[in-house]
């Protein structure tokens, strides 16, 4: 029970904003509790990190769950997102005419599902807490239930995620059918390769059986990894299974766009890297030359790129913000790739992590920038909506050029050293290709985050054009005034917040981890 | 063992053996229906072309004169109707299995199942209070 405090208490606390909802006598208010709701699941998340949890094999809730430091680290990041998203949602929907009550227990709801999602340590549990997860959003995509580009942003993504989820059961089943397992520990040693030492000399013709068997299986298990990994770049927005991403992210309402690029998405990396550290951390699934780093740094190369070279030529801030979420999906897969190195691993593992974090709050904060340059009826989402913007008003102007250089990645935020940790963990794990495709991609990403300022500080807007201005709301206000102090935090003290995620990676004292790396031929640590 | 063409099988892998009786089905109904066309193609009275009337070009209602549109639009309420019936029904269907191993859940299976309906009940008195019972509105 109390190692699932952090989900419980968003799911009980779902059902109790549901039933405020429904017995209040007016619409609105929300976004409060539900955000500290949010905090508290956060903090409860904390709690069980001080407590003490082991960080290697971690708590196994019945097999289903493993509640373990990584678990905890990426619980935190999760309701951290969707306390943002919450504040965000109390600021937009009240100002653009939306705010109708069933989009916070949503949230809740979704949220509880990602928490799911980070520790579920069966396939099964995969699904359940991934449709728990993407219910919500779907319904919160579709939530500005007057417009079709909303309608048709929820329909699309909603089938695309309904055919993905298939595809990740069509895995499961394979995997099942040839390991009898749908634990990830059991599929994992399912998978081993029988040692050629264990007494099978004696009896020639049983061990020539016995590698003929394991050689089908590891063919169809290979075949549902791909499965698997198709479903899970899905979730991530990875090219190519991007195609639903802009289109989401634009005709959603912010909020949920928000929701979707931060939690979302770390939910779905923390899957990621457990699957496929677990179940197919043996050395011939996860080698660098045959297994699935090999496919992931194919997927990850395309996806800075095409992320990035489609963003520069958006002319919504909005949707180029959606193709550049596509393009740090691209940054945190490298981490994924060098995550199963032997000596590098831990680095690159809570690389990710550390990533994940940095990039919830300067994603939070860019899309809730974005919101406070919005007025009922002129929704800012055009870079010429906001010529002018921050000369006039400075203070809104700064908070989006903030989070755009922590995108960007610019020393004194924490993007900055988001990329700057995953491209040293991809270095030292030997993929100096890799890093460097990283390295241009980061640059030409500068240009098109930057043109968003040079129109609010250099132009002005066409004579006749609405001018945007922000619009008054305390909890988008608030929401930013957190998202801009940890953005700077973060970005002037990175080694205390890395020490936490390399904690939560499973970072042990320095001589033991390559020693024992070295002798399974680049085996990963177990999460 | 149905084995219409002999040979050694393996009972167990025989898909003749396990689906026999449904193949066995799936002909005799493809045959009655195909006869039945093809007897009342080749034995009924031949009309021509021109003589076809009106009612030989209506569609054979149990013959009671045609009415109506073939398309009818249903209200959009019946949708909420049909979720919280499903929903509802699911959590009656979860019970059953639950009430054949009430003894050996024991007081775990118990509170297990209160969890379950008091979240449903929370549900039911969500839908009720936004007004997802009413049929007028």
């Amino acid at each position: 029970m109390l190692l699932l405090s952090p989900i419980l208490v968003l799911a009980v606390g779902g059902l109790i904003v549901m039933l405020i909802d429904a017995f209040q006598e007016q619409e609105g208010g929300l976004a409060m509790p539900t955000a500290l709701l949010h905090f508290v699941a956060a903090a409860a998340a904390l709690a069980l990190w001080q407590r003490g949890v082991p960080s290697d094999a971690g708590s196994l809730v019945h097999g289903w769950l493993a509640i373990d430091k990584t678990t905890l680290f990426l619980q935190a990041t999760i309701a951290l997102g969707g306390a943002f998203a919450s504040l965000l949602a109390g600021g937009y929907l009240a100002e653009h005419k939306l705010d109708r009550g069933e989009y916070y227990p949503l949230i809740a709801f979704s949220t509880a599902g990602a928490g799911l999602l980070v520790a579920a340590n069966d396939m099964l549990m995969v699904f359940v807490a991934l449709e728990t997860m993407s219910l919500g959003v779907y319904a919160m995509t579709g939530f500005r239930r007057t417009s079709a580009r909303s309608a048709e942003a929820a329909l699309k993504y909603f089938l695309l995620g309904s055919f993905a989820a298939a595809l990740l059961l069509m895995g499961a089943a394979l995997l099942y059918t040839v390991t009898g397992h749908t634990d990830f520990p059991g599929i994992a040693a399912a998978l081993q390769a029988p040692s050629p030492a264990s007494g099978a000399a004696a009896d020639d013709a049983n061990a020539a059986v016995l590698a003929a068997q394991f050689a089908i299986k590891l063919k169809i298990s290979i075949f549902a990894m791909l499965l698997v990994l198709v479903a899970m770049a899905f979730k991530v927005g990875a090219v190519p299974f991007h195609m639903w991403t802009p289109d989401a992210y634009e005709g959603a309402p912010t909020s949920t766009t928000a929701y979707m690029s931060v939690v979302v998405k770390a939910a779905a990396f923390g899957a990621l890297l457990r699957v496929f550290l677990t179940v197919f951390g043996d050395a011939a699934n996860a080698s660098i030359s045959g297994g699935w780093p090999a496919v992931l740094s194919v997927l990850a190369v395309l996806t800075m790129s095409v992320g990035n070279l489609v963003a520069l030529t958006q002319t919504s801030v909005k949707r180029m913000l959606a193709y550049s979420s596509v393009a740090h999906a691209g940054y945190l897969l490298l981490g994924v790739v060098a995550a199963p190195h032997a000596t590098a691993g831990i680095a690159a593992k809570s690389s990710v992590l550390f990533y994940l974090l940095g990039y919830t709050v300067s994603n939070a904060g860019a899309m809730g920038a974005l919101i406070l340059a919005g007025r009922r009826g002129a929704e800012t989402v055009s870079y010429d909506d906001l010529a002018g913007y921050a000369r006039r008003h400075p203070a809104a102007g700064f908070a989006l050029t903030l989070f755009l250089l922590s995108l960007t990645g610019v020393p004194p935020t924490v993007g900055f050293f988001g990329k700057f940790y995953i491209i040293r963990a991809t270095l030292d794990a030997g993929y100096t290709n890799l890093a460097i495709i990283a390295l241009i991609n980061s640059a030409v990403s500068a240009y098109y985050y930057l043109g968003v300022l040079v129109k609010m500080y250099m132009r002005e807007p066409a004579p006749g054009a609405t001018r945007a201005a922000p619009m008054k709301s305390f909890y988008v206000v608030f929401s930013l005034i957190v998202a801009g102090v940890l953005v700077v935090w973060m970005g002037l003290m990175p080694e205390r917040w890395l020490s936490l995620a390399a904690e939560a990676s499973g970072a042990r004292p320095a001589a033991a981890a390559p020693a024992e790396g070295a002798n399974n031929g680049g085996a990963p640590t177990p999460l | 063992m149905f084995r219409p063409f002999g040979g050694d099988v393996n009972p167990s892998l025989s898909l003749t053996h396990a689906y026999g009786p449904v193949f066995m089905i799936v002909g005799f109904s493809l045959f009655v229906a195909c006869a039945m066309f093809a007897l009342a193609t080749l034995m009924g009275p031949k009309v021509k072309p021109e003589d076809r009337g009106e009612f030989k070009d209506t569609p054979y209602e149990s013959g009671s004169p045609s009415s109506g549109a073939q398309h009818v639009k249903l209200s959009v309420k019946f949708y909420l109707t049909a979720i919280l019936f499903v929903v509802f029904d699911i959590e009656a269907i979860f019970l059953y299995p639950w009430g054949v191993l009430f003894q050996r859940l024991g007081w775990v299976g118990l509170a297990e199942m209160l969890v379950f309906l008091s979240v449903l009940t929370v549900c039911l008195v969500y839908c009720w209070k936004k007004g997802a019972l009413e049929w007028q509105s």
